[in-house]
């Protein structure tokens, strides 16, 4: 309770510098915006629907792309994680790939599929779906050999010994790789709005650019924070350590 | 006419069906639960051989209690894997029930020494695990997980997860949800070792009831020779280095059997004094493990390569 305070007179107090260093008349307000102007800006976009329309075609990529990168993602992880032959070849390749910044995918998601959304959810993948293959492979690697030889003497065979025993062994590995996932997909998701016009919260700056209106530069750039994290404290934080209690990874 | 041909034909399938049923009693008789039969292994450690089970032949029979003790690192939990079928043997054949095993299956479920419990299922949902494997459907597997926790005393902690249950819980759970499968034997790998000297106390009590109940055949694998005299109708001995069934005691004593009866104890001690020599030769290995040539071998291999414990992720 003490620490929420803080928090909050925290924030009181920046706003108020910034609205101190605005008075002071150094820079034109299309360098730096009023505190007021860029609430105004907020709850305008927000009256008005263009924030929100932005947000509900930013989240509906991010939910084909992140969705489409998990599935991919557990099953390249399982194929390295129980299979050898996959470990040795499509491993080096999955962990060279990571090195690679996402957004150096832009110049070939361009030329597959051209200026438009496709593009972008191609980018929303790539960004994704490595973290959630390497831990995923980790997860797989590191179930204890007694739960496969209960569930083996149980009787557990194939892919149900798959989707039954190990996937949720590899769960908390799984979640964490996620989460990483996840905050790679937003990042990716937001540069290729920026570069690929085509709406969106990333499309967004890019027009409060084009109008000199940095008030809406701002005011959505502060609603891309508060969707991170909101998904990221609120949900992966939450999902991750209940996980991690139930598993017995961590004393209660 | 007709009518009176057809009802003797039908005698005829009774009568043939009561005398199979009868030779099929008279085989069970003969044919012992299981069979091990010339059953080795060897170890490959730093490059030289090591034998954890030689020429082991051993048999128990429908509804027997067989305990074998030996002492760490003799190739009793091998042994044990063996039968599980979650570990080959280099020679021999193991048989259940007249069957030759392959590999391992739900008709001899294992009890390790870690319950091996799935976290991400609750209680009942564990004990339903090996049910569903099966393909019971939904509200039966419900019925006869119930019927089994209810005998390990644990319906009221059905809904309950994983990490909530103490250690002596979570082995009872492991016990049910073997039951629940109605396994041809139970195979139990040290199950109460990790246990404090009460609960182990109590799941004695428990385990003789529930074999007392079910007349399930029982393989347990203990360094423990009170709790073998305390459970078992037949002990097995395994010596070490190499690992050879070095004697058998069976044990006649009323049931059920406390840890701490004078009978008990009288009989472990009697087990404990023929057994000194090889004792003797494991604690002498262990305390001059540098300079011992002779033994180097299995020093170096008590080293647990094959534990069953996974580790936490």
């Amino acid at each position: 309770m003490y620490s929420i305070i803080k928090r909050v007179l925290f924030f009181i107090l920046l706003i108020g510098i910034w609205e101190l260093l605005f008075r002071f008349g150094i820079w034109p307000e299309y360098v730096l915006p009023t505190p007021v102007s860029v609430g105004k800006t907020l709850i305008h976009g927000f009256h008005d629907h263009t924030f929100l329309i932005a947000i509900a075609i930013s989240m509906k990529r991010i939910a084909i792309g992140y969705g489409i990168s998990i599935v991919i993602g557990i099953f390249l992880g399982l194929l390295i994680g129980r299979i050898r032959i996959f470990e040795e070849t499509l491993g080096s390749l999955i962990s060279g790939l990571q090195t690679l910044p996402t957004i150096c995918w832009l110049p070939l998601a361009l030329l597959w599929f051209g200026l438009n959304d496709r593009a972008i959810i191609f980018l929303v993948i790539m960004g994704a779906v490595l973290s959630i293959t390497i831990a995923t492979d980790t997860g797989v690697k590191s179930v204890p050999i007694l739960y496969l030889r209960a569930a083996k003497t149980m009787g557990a065979r194939g892919w149900k010994l798959y989707l039954e025993v190990i996937i949720p062994a590899a769960l908390p590995h799984i979640i964490t790789g996620m989460k990483q996932g996840w905050s790679f997909a937003w990042r990716s998701l937001m540069a290729g709005e920026l570069l690929i016009v085509c709406l969106g919260l990333g499309h967004l700056l890019m027009i409060g650019r084009e109008l000199n209106d940095m008030s809406q530069v701002i005011a959505v750039m502060i609603v891309i924070i508060i969707i991170g994290i909101l998904v990221d404290r609120l949900f992966f934080v939450k999902v991750e350590q209940r996980i991690r209690e139930r598993w017995g990874l961590v004393k209660v | 006419m007709l009518e009176s041909v057809e009802i003797e034909n039908t005698i005829d399938i009774d009568q043939i069906k009561v005398e199979s049923r009868q030779l099929a009693n008279k085989l069970n008789d003969v044919q012992p639960k299981l069979r091990i039969q010339n059953i080795s292994k060897s170890f490959q450690s730093n490059n030289r051989g090591f034998s954890a089970l030689e020429d082991i032949n051993l048999e128990a029979r429908e509804g027997e209690f067989v305990c074998i003790v030996g002492p760490s690192g003799c190739g009793k939990t091998t042994l044990l894997n063996i039968v599980a079928g979650l570990e080959k043997a280099d020679s021999g054949e193991v048989w259940i029930s007249g069957h030759k095993i392959n590999g391992a299956g739900p008709d001899r479920v294992v009890i390790f020494q870690e319950a091996a419990l799935f976290p991400w299922l609750n209680v009942i949902k564990n004990v339903e695990f090996g049910l569903k494997q099966k393909g019971v459907n939904g509200s039966q597997r419900r019925n006869t997980a119930l019927e089994y926790l209810k005998m390990v005393h644990l319906t009221k902690f059905q809904h309950a997860h994983v990490h909530e249950l103490s250690g002596g819980m979570k082995q009872r759970v492991a016990i049910a949800r073997a039951l629940a499968m109605n396994p041809e034997m139970l195979l139990m790998d040290e199950p109460f070792s990790a246990l404090d000297a009460q609960t182990r106390w109590i799941l004695h009590f428990e385990l003789q009831n529930i074999w007392l109940k079910t007349k399930k055949t029982i393989l347990f694998v203990t360094h423990n020779i009170r709790e073998a005299v305390c459970l078992a109708d037949r002990i097995v001995i395994l010596s070490t280095s190499p690992g050879r069934i070095k004697k058998e005691f069976t044990v006649e004593l009323p049931r059920p059997r406390d840890d701490n009866d004078v009978n008990v104890a009288e009989y472990s001690t009697r087990i404990m004094k023929e057994l000194k020599a090889e004792i003797n030769k494991v604690v002498k290995c262990e305390m001059d493990a540098d300079s011992c040539v002779e033994c180097d071998i299995k020093c170096t291999t008590e080293v647990p390569a094959k534990t069953d414990v996974g580790g936490g992720i």
